[in-house]
């Protein structure tokens, strides 16, 4: 015991001493999460850039309004609430509003047709009209805003009409002696009146419940775990990897030629794996606490997580190590399967993808099951929560330590 | 030059010799592109986002709803009610979960305001797409309803009210106009055009050509590694050294090392995107000219940066350790991963000092819009001036020795 | 008493068909005696000492240190032995005091004894001075002396040192060959394996001659040299008629033997020094010039020459 110790201390201190892989292990997560946080607004929510919007309003207005349908458009593009979200301008013809997309001006141009107020106020039941949205494909986002809020614009102004019309059909079942006309200016208005669509309907969100609590995590801390875990494995690859280079260099051999048993070394090799990453761990989960105020949850469930994590990164290390050659193979097919990894396992995607394909494929990894473990816990959810978060991963640690023993042993007997 | 030519010659032949980096440079990109080409393309418009719904109304609008969630064919329904809702939202097995609370089908009789609680984790795209269909479908709903009560309401305004009826008699009435109310909202006066700016005709863009272009930017950076390990180990075998003391020049050295990692990454960009091109339908050749120029402003800044790395660096361990970062670094501030659309304004800006930002840019607009040369010019301008200080800089640290 | 017992050692590469490295060798050393293994690269030396570390498994055959076999007892044998690899087996990025303490606990050592035989190392190797200095910083003539000292740390019994003298200045070759003296003074037992002549001639007690696998020849430096007989060696050139001259010396007294090899004369005689003026008197005697003349004692090359009819280095 007391020379798999002098093996993990030794192993330990040569990491410390190695600039490269510091920078690898505890730099690279914290910066790299420090500037994916600020990509996405630190802190709570997502904060996303206005979207440029042109406005071509050509409506042409309608009977008798004062206000044209196009201009309530307008208003609301440009009004309060949105101010974040969309930065409106004006063009005079669709065609300037076009060109303005095209030329990357603007991400998305609302064009709004010259009868448009005369099909909404018309009586004309069959009459149609469209509101062009011209959008960049690339401003996928900015564009789905934009049809959203033109869209709801949209939904009051037919739930007028129809408003209108049944009140029309209405009266002529009844044979009420009144005109129609003025029945159904009186249902539509209404119906605005009552503040149409969104005053009858409310669609409130909030996270899902862990344990006892709904706690929204912050940004930073989702993708400070990715980060974390992904570079856990390349804290743990540099450890296991001297297994190889002190088998180039000799000393590995000449380890054998002391009165130390095999097993005795390759287990201080583990060992010193294992303790390298779990400190990485602590650092990487230390620093984001003080740097970016991550709550990463109850203290069992964090105290586990990090655990099974480095168990997880510290035995998939030693099972590249065990199938490899040499050092120079063993760092390029790690970094392969690390990467392919982090990408099956959502390391950089976060939790974006919930319940589709991806999720599932997510669970074929074992550092799927650690990232959605590191979420539970920063939703509030304690050791009982993430059972399964635990065990799996554990599972897929204790058979990476399985099979990479067993390769050793024949390798190194 | 022609000893330069050489040089640049062997630093290939090394490299395609090399399995591994073979994986790295070919193998790994493709399988990437295939991976989140299905996985945010034809995967998302194919499969159907599980909604977990939990029905605790149980009236007639609730059932409706949950019946309009069924027919829709964005979401997959999973009923789930109380605990076990609570569950599978906790294990994110549904990209989001609807609560449909007591009082929903009430609330929306009487014209009141109806509540819905959607419970979906912060940031998913799945859950916004899931949301914005509840929203359609429960709007839909709502509209229905207000509009058939406001019509039965202004018609029984002219009329004398029966009295102490009155709640029956407007209920009666909106019920009687709701299948008018409902034909007229089926065939909307006033509807949406989207169209998207630039795109082929009957071409929607798929998830490959949005997915392509971030890959390709991303592996050309990562490819930095194979070519900077290469000069690393030249400079500590000795060989670096031993070529200076040949006719070669040092300009020549530096300049085949980097035309070598030029010409790499050339054929590199030149296999991935015929691939694309072929298997994946990206578009790619919409404007040779625009695309190759783009392809060199790429293969410029990656070669001239990788030179610098491998300047400046010592050790292996140190470049790889510098490679991942700063590749993973401009891929992601570059919006190789994500969009820079999503991200917030400074990091838009922030972004776009950077050479790759302006490429990425140039790729999507030649494949998704139709760029011709005139709009990717701004592109080359900023690639071939960073690839001229990335040169001055390699040429100015470059160390033959350790 | 012998100390080290090897007995038809056998290695094979990847058998039944891979490269025979070491074909049946047999020796004993004794208690306090420096042992060498001379023959040039590839004979089997190394794999032979990597045998009797227990870091290779023989193929056949068994060798006891100490009286443990290092194929049913190897922790016993490390526990006896003490190992210089060929090459520097140390971390570049610690210390030396590191790297000694380090490997001490690998020999089982702690505490104070730790502490103590680190400083006794130390001074032996003369490097209390660098004792925080990096081994990354040393020269090639101190990191071999701290490659030495781990192997001491533990007081083994026996030493085995592997070509410790490859590759380095004669002054540092000098300071490591009076070391191991020193060494077997104290009466520690030393195997040695050298493509070096002179060392092992200079060093050992005994020496065992390998080649291809096979030890060729085994004894003291005088038995081993009595192989190609008592005589030296006496090669000459003439300005002309060789051939007549090679009759004259024959006749001369002393002269054991004369043959002719290409353009020279070989002469075997038991005493140069007696017989070489009367060669140069016969040459003047018949008209002759001798325009070349090389004399050569018995030694250890010319055994190997004798016993393989190839120079010991290539």
């Amino acid at each position: 015991m007391m020379k798999i110790l002098a093996i993990a201390w030794k192993d330990l201190r040569s990491t410390a001493r190695n600039v490269p892989a510091l920078v690898m292990m505890l730099a690279a997560p914290l910066a790299l999460a420090a500037l994916l946080g600020f990509a996405f607004g630190g802190g709570g929510g997502f904060d996303i850039a206005a979207t440029k919007v042109v406005v071509a309003n050509l409506d042409g207005g309608g009977a008798g309004a004062g206000q044209t349908a196009g201009a309530a458009i307008q208003t609301v593009l440009t009004g309060e609430g949105l101010e974040d979200v969309l930065e409106t301008s004006t063009r005079s013809s669709a065609a300037a509003a076009r060109q303005a997309v095209d030329d990357g001006e603007a991400a998305v141009a609302v064009i709004v047709p010259e009868d448009f107020s005369a099909v909404v106020y018309g009586g004309d039941p069959a009459a149609r009209s469209q509101v062009e949205i011209y959008e960049n494909p690339t401003r996928e986002i900015g564009g789905s805003i934009v049809e959203g809020v033109v869209g709801q614009v949209l939904a009051d102004i037919n739930g007028a009409r129809a408003a209108a019309a049944g009140a029309v059909a209405l009266a002529a079942a009844g044979s009420d002696p009144i005109d129609p006309r003025v029945l159904a200016a009186r249902a539509a208005e209404q119906f605005s009146h009552d503040g149409g669509v969104s005053a009858g309907l409310q669609i409130g969100q909030r996270a899902p419940r862990v344990g006892a609590t709904e706690e929204e995590v912050s940004v930073t801390g989702l993708i400070l775990a990715g980060m974390m875990v992904f570079f856990m494995f390349f804290g743990a690859a540099n450890v296991a990897r001297t297994i190889l280079t002190e088998d180039r260099d000799g000393t590995l051999p000449r380890l054998f030629t002391t009165p130390t048993r095999h097993g005795t070394i390759i287990g201080g090799k583990f060992v010193s794996t294992f303790l390298t990453v779990l400190a990485q761990a602590i650092v990487l989960l230390v620093a984001g606490r003080l740097i970016f105020g991550i709550q990463w949850g109850p203290l069992d469930a964090v105290v586990l997580l990090t655990v099974v994590t480095a168990g997880v990164a510290g035995g998939l290390a030693l099972l590249v190590i065990a199938f490899t050659r040499n050092a120079a193979q063993a760092g390029a097919i790690g970094a392969g399967v690390y990467l392919v990894l982090a990408l099956l396992g959502g390391n950089f995607t976060g939790t974006a993808q919930t319940g589709t394909t991806y999720a599932f494929i997510q669970r074929f990894t074992p550092n799927g099951w650690l990232l959605h473990g590191w979420d539970t816990a920063m939703r509030g959810g304690g050791a009982a929560d993430l059972r399964w978060q635990l065990l799996v991963p554990l599972g897929f640690a204790v058979a990476f330590f399985f099979f990479a023993v067993l390769r050793m042993r024949r390798r190194f007997a | 030059m022609k000893l330069a030519a050489v040089l640049a010659r062997k630093d290939l032949l090394q490299t395609v010799r090399d399995k591994l980096s073979f994986i790295f440079i070919l193998v790994m990109p493709l399988a990437f592109t295939l991976f989140f080409g299905l996985l945010f393309g034809a995967g998302s418009s194919v499969d159907q986002l599980p909604l977990a719904v939990w029905d605790a109304d149980g009236g007639a609008a609730a059932t409706q709803l949950v019946a309009a969630l069924e027919e829709s064919p964005v979401v997959r329904v999973v009923v789930k009610e109380g605990n076990e809702f609570e569950t599978w939202m906790a294990d994110e097995r549904a990209a989001a979960g609807l609560l449909v609370p007591e009082g929903y089908s009430a609330a929306m009789a009487a014209g009141e305001r109806a509540d819905l609680t959607l419970v979906s984790i912060q940031g998913s795209s799945g859950a916004a797409t899931v949301a914005s269909e509840v929203r359609t479908l429960a709007g839909e709903q709502v509209t229905v309803e207000l509009a058939s009560r406001v019509a039965a309401e202004v018609v029984w305004s002219t009329r004398s009210m029966p009295a102490g009826a009155q709640e029956e008699v407007v209920a009666d009435a909106a019920a009687q106009a709701r299948p008018i109310v409902a034909q007229a909202l089926a065939s909307p006066a006033v509807s949406t055009d989207v169209v998207e700016a630039g795109v082929a005709a009957g071409q929607i863009p798929s998830g490959f050509v949005l997915s392509s272009p971030g890959m390709l930017v991303n592996f050309i950076l990562f490819s930095l590694l194979t070519a900077g390990i290469a000069l690393i180990v030249e400079r500590q075998n000795g060989t670096l050294q031993r070529l200076m003391t040949t006719r070669l020049r040092r300009w020549q050295l530096i300049g085949g090392k980097a035309a070598g990692m030029f010409l790499l990454t050339f054929v590199q960009q030149v296999l991935l995107i015929a691939v694309a091109q072929i298997f994946f339908g990206v578009d790619y050749l919409r404007d040779p000219a625009a695309l190759l120029l783009m392809m060199v402003s790429l293969s410029l800044v990656a070669s001239t940066l990788g030179l610098l790395l491998a300047s400046v660096l010592k050790s292996e361990q140190a470049l790889i350790a510098t490679t991942v970062l700063v590749s993973m670094g401009i891929s992601a501030l570059s919006g190789a991963w994500f969009p820079l659309e999503v991200t917030g304004a400074a990091f838009q800006s922030v972004g776009h000092l950077l050479p790759t930002a302006w490429i990425l840019d140039g790729l999507r607009g030649i494949v998704v819009r139709g760029f011709d040369v005139a709009d990717v010019l701004p592109a080359l301008g900023v690639s071939v001036a960073w690839a001229a200080a990335f040169f001055a800089l390699a040429v100015w640290r470059f160390r033959l020795s350790d | 008493m012998s100390i080290v017992e090897v007995k038809e050692l056998r290695k094979q590469y990847d058998p039944p068909k891979g490269v025979l490295a070491v074909d049946g060798v047999s020796f004993d050393i004794a208690e306090g005696e420096i042992f060498s293994l001379l023959g040039p690269n590839g004979a089997g030396k190394s794999t032979t000492i990597s045998m009797l570390s227990c870091l290779l498994r023989p193929t056949g055959g068994d060798a006891t240190v100490a009286g443990h076999s290092v194929v049913s007892n190897a922790q016993a044998v490390k526990e006896t032995i003490g190992v210089v690899p060929q090459d520097i087996a140390l971390y570049p990025d610690m210390s030396a005091r590191e790297n000694l303490v380090f490997w001490g606990r690998m020999y089982g050592l702690s505490g104070d004894t730790l502490k103590q035989r680190v400083d006794e190392v130390l001074e032996l190797i003369t490097l209390v001075d660098r004792q925080k200095d990096r081994i990354e910083k040393f020269s090639g003539g101190m990191k071999r002396r701290v490659n030495i000292g781990v192997a001491l740390l533990h007081k083994p019994r026996v030493l085995y040192l592997d070509e410790p003298t490859v590759g380095i200045d004669p002054q540092s070759r000098r300071s490591i060959l009076d070391g191991i003296l020193a060494l077997r003074d104290q009466g520690m037992t030393i195997l040695y394996t050298t493509h070096y002549m002179a060392e092992a001639q200079e060093l050992s007690d005994r020496i065992g001659i390998v080649d291809q696998g096979k030890m060729i020849a085994l004894g003291t430096h005088e038995e081993l040299v009595k192989i190609v007989g008592q005589a030296a060696r006496v090669t000459a050139r003439v300005d002309h008629s060789l051939e007549a001259m090679a009759e004259r010396w024959r006749e001369v007294a002393g002269v054991a033997q004369v043959t002719i090899e290409e353009d020279e004369a070989v002469l075997l005689t038991d005493d140069a020094n007696e017989v070489l003026p009367r060669l140069f008197e016969a040459a003047a005697a018949a008209g002759s010039r001798i325009t070349e003349i090389d004399v050569r004692e018995p030694n250890l090359e010319m055994v190997f020459l004798h016993l393989t009819g190839r120079a010991l280095r290539e």
